[in-house]
């Protein structure tokens, strides 16, 4: 469902070339839950901006639902995060002058749905926050915030979810509540995709791809 | 993003930020107030021009005794000569001759007094200006030739000595001599106001301005407006002749075309217009400075904003769109805040006291489309770089910005 064949991503500084990703190929199929670790510098940023249509490769093809995404314009990637894809990041990125059930509704916005705020409300009743629904991210704890990220995340139905490292701000007992609403996310058949540095947190995942100077030196299944 | 969707985010950032928008705005406030207010005022001055003009009768010249001091010896003009402009065999192009002789006066009726305008006239003066008769009857030739004392009110001094009584009939003094009021006259308007009173044009020189024959005025009226210029050479070797001017010597009167006037006026205020207009287009420019530099802060506040929107979905014309928005709403809304503040201000001025004359604003729909439609132009424009800033952030490097 997803592949990246010989992904290649070389930026110029100066007169020196750094290859961030070196000829990477991997696929992973629908419903699979990845971890993707390594240490700073080894890639995973890169990886990530990548996989979620951010960034564009210096070379090589990245198929999503059998559709090379590598040659698209800018509106076109644009379109592809709306619809196809999601995001979970570690500082939440919210906006702060949003209530949570506007934070959720804005995808929807953008891909021009309408019956927003039912969707919107059903999105945060899964992720088990709807009482919040009309709280702004600045009265919510991190947990709290982190799951109308997820719910901003489904509310496309996406195909593949992408966070970076979705549980850095969290106490263990958040980070749990939240690898387990991933987990019950990727059941129902969405693939994820989580960058992380913390082996208890790769260790919700099916798989781990380990990454070292933009090569991947291990793929493991669990 | 559909444009309602883009109106109401741009109202809440616009709103998220009160003060910040408030001092922005307000160029483009103080701007659109300051031209709907100058512009409404120069119609009310035009109006009220227009209407002058109307009533004096702009097709009439009129003659005066020169005040030019190089003439030397200057007879003045005299009923004589307003006669003998009358004579079709040497003035054939004249329709209409109409000698006046003006003075102030003190009229007092009961405990009221009024220091007015007093015009002896004749009744072939109703030619010239747009005389109305309210109540009673209008100055005729029988008054002229008897020197009658009566008197004709104008609008404003009928209300002042009299109130809500009818005045014909009453017996009206003024400088030692009673006069009986015959009528009245209907509101004129204009510059000349309605404070002015008419008797027949001899009994002013006898009771008002000391006996003898001299006139201040002639007014004369082309047969048709073709003969103007016929009318101003018969009407000069008319004069010439009879003040015994010798050749190469100058006119000792002067004759004032009042459409040269009238022309001059309205080239003088279409200047004053387009003044005004500049003077409120530099404001517009400030302000539409000041959204620009705003909306510039903004876009560097918001980019991890920018970034978040780009990464859940959106193209770079949603960005774009919803910065030109905000700005075009921010300008609009200054513009509302500054057209509320024009009308307002236009309605305390109400009328503007010029003299014995008043001006009205007029805020007419034309000038409230303009103003508007220009502030949102205004922001338009101002926020287009800052909008286009926003559009091309790159997501990545947004997400980044703290």
């Amino acid at each position: 469902m997803i592949e990246l064949k010989n992904i290649s991503k070389i930026y110029d500084i100066g007169d020196v070339k750094v290859a961030a990703l070196n000829n990477v190929s991997f696929t992973c199929e629908k419903g699979e839950f990845i971890s993707i670790m390594g240490h700073s510098g080894s890639g995973k940023s890169t990886m990530m901006n990548i996989l979620g249509c951010l960034d564009r490769p210096t070379s090589g093809s990245y198929i999503i639902d059998s559709v090379d995404v590598a040659g698209m314009t800018d509106d076109e990637l644009a379109a592809m995060r709306n619809r196809k894809l999601g995001f979970v990041f570690q500082s939440y990125n919210l906006l702060p002058k949003l209530t949570a059930i506007a934070n959720v509704e804005l995808p929807l916005i953008y891909s021009g749905n309408n019956h927003r705020r039912q969707r919107a409300l059903a999105a945060l009743e899964a992720v088990g926050i709807g009482k919040r629904a009309s709280h702004k991210p600045s009265e919510m704890s991190g947990g709290e915030q982190q799951r109308v990220a997820i719910a901003r995340a489904l509310i496309n139905d996406p195909l593949v979810i992408l966070a970076d490292e979705p549980t850095g701000n969290l106490d263990t007992q958040m980070s749990h509540n939240i690898m387990s609403l991933l987990v019950e996310q990727s059941k129902k058949g969405i693939t994820i995709i989580v960058v992380t540095h913390e082996e208890d947190i790769a260790a919700y995942t099916q798989r781990t791809i380990y990454l070292r100077d933009g090569i991947i030196i291990e793929d493991k299944k669990r | 993003m559909s444009l309602w969707e883009s109106l109401k985010s741009a109202w809440q950032a616009i709103f998220s930020n009160k003060t910040r928008s408030f001092l922005t705005m307000l160029g483009i406030v103080i701007g659109v107030c300051a031209v709907v207010l100058l512009v409404s005022l120069g119609q009310g001055f035009q109006a009220s021009m227009t209407t002058t003009f109307n009533n004096m009768g702009a097709s009439a010249l009129y003659i005066s005794t020169s005040t030019d001091k190089a003439v030397t010896s200057v007879r003045p003009l005299t009923l004589d000569d307003a006669e003998a402009l009358q004579d079709k065999t040497v003035a054939p192009s004249i329709s209409v001759v109409s000698p006046t002789l003006s003075s102030r006066v003190t009229v007092q009726y009961g405990n009221n007094s009024a220091n007015v305008q007093a015009t002896g006239v004749k009744p072939v003066i109703t030619e010239i200006r747009n005389y109305q008769v309210d109540q009673g009857r209008f100055i005729t030739d029988q008054d002229v030739t008897a020197r009658s004392n009566i008197i004709v009110l104008g609008y404003q001094t009928a209300t002042v000595l009299c109130g809500t009584d009818n005045p014909v009939g009453k017996s009206v003094r003024g400088q030692g001599s009673k006069y009986q009021v015959v009528g009245t006259l209907q509101k004129m308007g204009g510059f000349g106001g309605d404070s002015y009173i008419l008797m027949p044009l001899t009994t002013m020189q006898s009771k008002l301005t000391g006996g003898g024959n001299n006139v201040q005025q002639i007014a004369v009226k082309a047969v048709s407006s073709d003969l103007v210029d016929s009318v101003i050479s018969e009407v000069t070797s008319v004069l010439r002749n009879r003040h015994y001017i010798r050749t190469g010597a100058a006119d000792d009167f002067t004759i004032t075309d009042m459409r040269e006037t009238l022309a001059s006026m309205q080239a003088t205020l279409a200047g004053f217009s387009l003044f005004m207009g500049a003077v409120g287009a530099i404001s517009l420019i400030v302000g539409g400075i000041g959204i620009m530099n705003i909306m510039l802060v903004s876009v560097t506040e918001r980019t991890r904003e920018i970034g978040i929107r780009k990464a859940i979905g959106a193209k770079r014309r949603d960005i774009l769109l919803q910065f030109l928005i905000e700005a075009a709403a921010l300008s609009l809304t200054g513009g509302l805040v500054g057209l509320g503040l024009a009308m307002l201000g236009a309605m305390l001025m109400g009328n503007i006291s010029l003299g014995n004359t008043t001006v009205t604003p007029v805020i007419s729909a034309g000038i409230v489309f303009i103003a508007l439609g220009v502030s949102i132009g205004t922001g338009l424009v101002s926020g287009t770089y800052p909008a286009f800033r926003a559009a091309r952030l790159d997501p990545i490097e947004s997400l980044r910005h703290e």
